[in-house]
């Protein structure tokens, strides 16, 4: 902290700083609600991981289910001797269970389909920066297109052409969030190209890929992982949105949005639970992930500075 | 003329209109129904809201109870005079909302328009092609000649609204959507129709039957069940249909509300791939190849899949007892349904020593398809299901669709194994056999809904010796014994019997009608007496 220098663009000072990670991380943690957000998700991370080992049931599996279980009060203890503590389904999955197995496709669809939309959009941002005129117009107008358009709209038209699954969710995401990722990089990537250090690359007559893959992209970073960041948390809500519509994944793999969906048509009944706690864990994935990015935000954006 | 008068005038009429008021309250009655109504015209779209609002507005020459037996409508009696000739006595004095009087001539008009409709989806001339020749004897009696014997005759003809050959000589269907066609003889007038959106109704007051009690109706469509659940708590509508089955417990417990339910005609069932004897799209062995002998045409085998299945905790669980379990086509007492063929007990046990007999004793891998917006909970029973045939060594993937491209794939015989539903408006046991189990034949129109291709001459020779016979008793023996052949040998797998459910606030009384249709005659303030 008593090292920044106000006003120097980060580039320069990165090339400056000693240790710019120990800068970063010290910067980063100076919000303690980032802080939080960061330990809560690497928990969420780390449950999702090893569900597996740690859920009680696997709710994947039919033979364990059984439907004389079905919504179960949470705590109550069912057939097979498991204790529900967050109760049970329709269909007698334990929701904890289901909770556990259900952040897992969240995060996996979220990641993954923040990571391809990431490298699609990037790299078509990068070139339409660097190649300018048609190329660039065309590119940026399919941006314009794709933006204009509902996002829940598109993926459910995708979806409906593709059919269900969490390969055809994954597609449909990259396919509405793309877009994101080529604006920013472009509007970057414009900036970065009238630098010195890339006159001076070009100069050196080397190859256009190096100029834009080991000079052009590494500066572009930090606005891309800021908007990756949120991009995932996005993405995890939509795919959710496309659950509970009933367009994502397996009925008898449920994610967190088909657990919701499962349970909101016994709201009336009172029986709160089986839409209630996958909820919860929803809300609480996606808001430490948001508050992971808007401190990555603010650190890695130089005019938010103090 | 003093003040004195002109007091007691006003007066007069101040009291009148309040009392009118009054009145008018208690006599409208608000209805939420759940299915939109496509058309206002009786003989374009053969749909249960269409067919209920037929009710309210036309007469048919027959009608059916609320279990669905046949009884006199416009005609006070029938009978066959001989192998091929129905003789219908009609009902005399009866006018249409228009003044216009009822006689032969416009049953005979009738029978000419039904099988002429343009455009339409489903048409009723199924009921109205086996009639080769009217013949009217006088202006109240009528002759109808079939080339065959045709038992049916007084069934069908409960589904033909009649219309009058005077006003509906040109009649479009858009005439009647509009308004001005929907003219009959029934217990009410249309007064108004929004489509998709409500229809009104005023009572016909020169109704020739018992009047019903409502001097006006809304019949309003309220598609999404938790907007009318919410609607008849809320004192938004007065009576509600098709009662999701989640809100039954709470609804239940509300001094506020009253339900009424009836066993129905609807029967939810599994359908076997029975058109291929090689390798079925979606069964293989448990390492995932393909199985080069479909198991399914396999009796021993889908009497294994139907006695993993434990229907009670089906009904009981998720359809939260708004089913019976069942072991046939029709609930027990109908026509043609065989007394004491109940619903196999679930036998886990005895499921894996068939599928052992069979040459599968570690069981295979299947994918049963059903879909997700057509009948009550129909993608958690699949589950269910899934989870009970898993258990005995069946490991089953379950795929839910929405019901048109599911339906479509199921017609394309694309499927192995698959729920789905038949509602047997007839309320007698032909109509299923001839749809659903019959060999699939274009021609003479049977195995028409037969989407798994069972086939079994067995069947087939009973039935055709069924529909030629014009003997009640023996007619039904022989439904009785084709029924028992179709499931013995499990051609489709019964799950349950579904149950109509209607709720209403307290203050109203309903008669249940098997055959799901909400129609506003039958709604009466409780305590009042019967209005049918």
């Amino acid at each position: 902290m008593s090292s920044t220098t106000a006003g120097a663009p980060p580039a320069a000072a990165a090339a400056r700083v000693e240790t710019p990670f120990r800068r970063f991380v010290s910067e980063f943690a100076e919000s303690r609600l980032a802080l939080l957000g960061l330990v809560v998700f690497a928990i969420i991370a780390l449950v999702a991981i090893l569900a597996p080992w740690i859920a009680p049931q696997n709710p994947y599996d039919l033979a364990q289910l059984d439907i004389m279980d079905g919504r179960l009060e949470p705590g109550s203890v069912g057939g097979s001797g498991i204790t529900h503590w967050l109760g049970t389904d329709d269909q007698g999955r334990d929701m904890l269970s289901g909770i556990i197995y259900g952040l897992r496709i969240s995060l996996t669809v979220g990641a993954g389909s923040a990571i391809l939309a990431c490298l699609v959009g990037a790299s078509l941002g990068m070139l339409a920066a660097y190649a300018g005129g048609r190329t660039d117009s065309l590119i940026m107008r399919l941006v314009d297109l794709q933006l204009s358009f509902p996002a829940i709209l598109a993926a459910l038209m995708i979806l409906a052409f593709l059919g269900k699954g969490i390969l055809n969710v994954v597609i449909a995401l990259v396919v509405v969030e793309w877009a994101y990722y080529a604006r920013t990089v472009r509007g970057t990537a414009l900036v970065e190209r009238r630098r010195e250090y890339i006159e001076a690359a070009q100069c050196l007559a080397l190859p256009t890929h190096r100029i834009i893959f080991r000079h052009l992209l590494p500066n572009c970073l930090p606005p891309l992982i800021v908007v990756g960041t949120m991009q995932i948390a996005r993405a995890i809500a939509l795919e959710a949105t496309l659950s509970f519509l009933g367009l994502g994944v397996p009925i008898t793999e449920p994610s967190l949005g088909l657990l919701i969906a499962n349970g909101y048509e016994y709201m009336l009944s009172g029986k709160y639970w089986i839409s209630f706690y996958p909820g919860i864990a929803l809300l609480v994935t996606i808001v430490s992930i948001n508050l992971v990015g808007d401190q990555l935000r603010d650190v890695l954006n130089p005019r938010l500075k103090k | 003329m003093g003040w004195g008068i002109r007091a007691v005038q006003c007066a007069a009429v101040l009291a009148c209109s309040l009392t009118a008021g009054a009145e008018g309250r208690a006599q409208t009655l608000t209805m939420g129904v759940g299915a939109p109504v496509t058309s206002i015209d009786p003989h374009y779209h053969q749909l249960s809201p269409n067919i209920a609002v037929g009710h309210m507005i036309f007469d048919g020459l027959t009608s059916t109870d609320g279990n669905a037996r046949v009884i006199p409508d416009l005609a006070e009696s029938w009978q066959a005079i001989d192998e091929t000739t129905w003789e219908f006595r009609l009902r005399r004095g009866v006018r249409f909302h228009n003044g216009s009087e009822f006689t032969a001539e416009d049953v005979a008009f009738t029978f000419q328009r039904v099988p002429n409709v343009p455009n339409s989806p489903s048409s009723y001339g199924i009921y109205t092609r086996p009639i080769r020749q009217v013949e009217i004897v006088d202006s109240h009696t009528l002759r109808l000649k079939t080339a065959t014997p045709y038992p049916l005759m007084p069934t069908d003809l409960a589904n033909v609204m009649i219309l009058d050959r005077e006003t509906h000589a040109n009649a479009t269907t858009e005439g009647f959507n509009a308004g001005p066609m929907a003219v009959g003889t029934g217990p009410f007038r249309m007064v108004s129709h929004r489509n998709g959106d409500r229809i009104e109704f005023e009572r016909n007051d020169a109704y020739w039957g018992q009047k019903p009690h409502w001097q006006r109706v809304n019949y309003r469509m309220i598609t999404n069940d938790a907007a009318r659940t919410a609607a008849l708590l809320a004192g938004d509508v007065d009576f509600i249909d098709q009662v999701p089955t989640s809100d039954l417990a709470k609804l239940r417990a509300d001094q506020r509300l009253a339900l009424s339910e009836i066993t129905g005609l609807r029967l939810i069932y599994l359908s076997f791939d029975h058109s291929r004897t090689e390798a079925s799209p979606f069964v293989t062995d448990n390492d995932g190849r393909p199985i080069p002998q479909n198991p399914l045409k396999d009796a021993r085998v889908r009497r294994a899949l139907s006695l993993a299945i434990d229907r009670g905790a089906i009904v009981e669980r998720i359809m939260e007892g708004a089913a019976i379990p069942a072991g046939q086509f029709l609930p027990e007492g109908a026509f043609g349904s065989v007394p004491g063929l109940a619903a196999p007990r679930a036998d886990a046990e005895g499921a894996r020593k068939l599928l052992a007999e069979a040459g599968f004793p570690q069981g295979f891998r299947i994918t049963l398809h059903g879909p997700n917006d057509r009948y009550p909970n129909d993608s958690r029973i699949i589950q269910a299901v899934g989870q009970m045939w898993t258990r005995i060594g069946v490991r089953t993937q379950v795929e839910a669709q929405p019901w048109t491209t599911f339906v479509a794939r199921a017609g394309r015989q694309e499927l192995s194994s698959f729920l789905i539903g038949w509602g047997t408006s007839s309320g007698e046991a032909s109509n299923p056999l001839r749809n659903l189990t019959a060999s699939f034949d274009r021609d003479k129109g049977y195995g028409a809904s037969n989407r798994g291709r069972y086939s079994n001459p067995e069947v087939d020779r009973v039935l055709d010796a069924a529909m030629r016979e014009l003997d009640d008793a023996k007619r039904e023996a022989l439904l009785q014994q084709a029924t028992r052949i179709v499931f013995e040998d499990v051609g489709i797998l019964p799950l349950h019997i579904q149950k109509n459910t209607w709720a209403m606030r307290r203050g109203f009384a309903h008669d249940a009608r098997a055959d799901e249709l909400t129609r506003a005659q039958d709604v009466r303030p409780a305590g009042g007496g019967a209005t049918r």
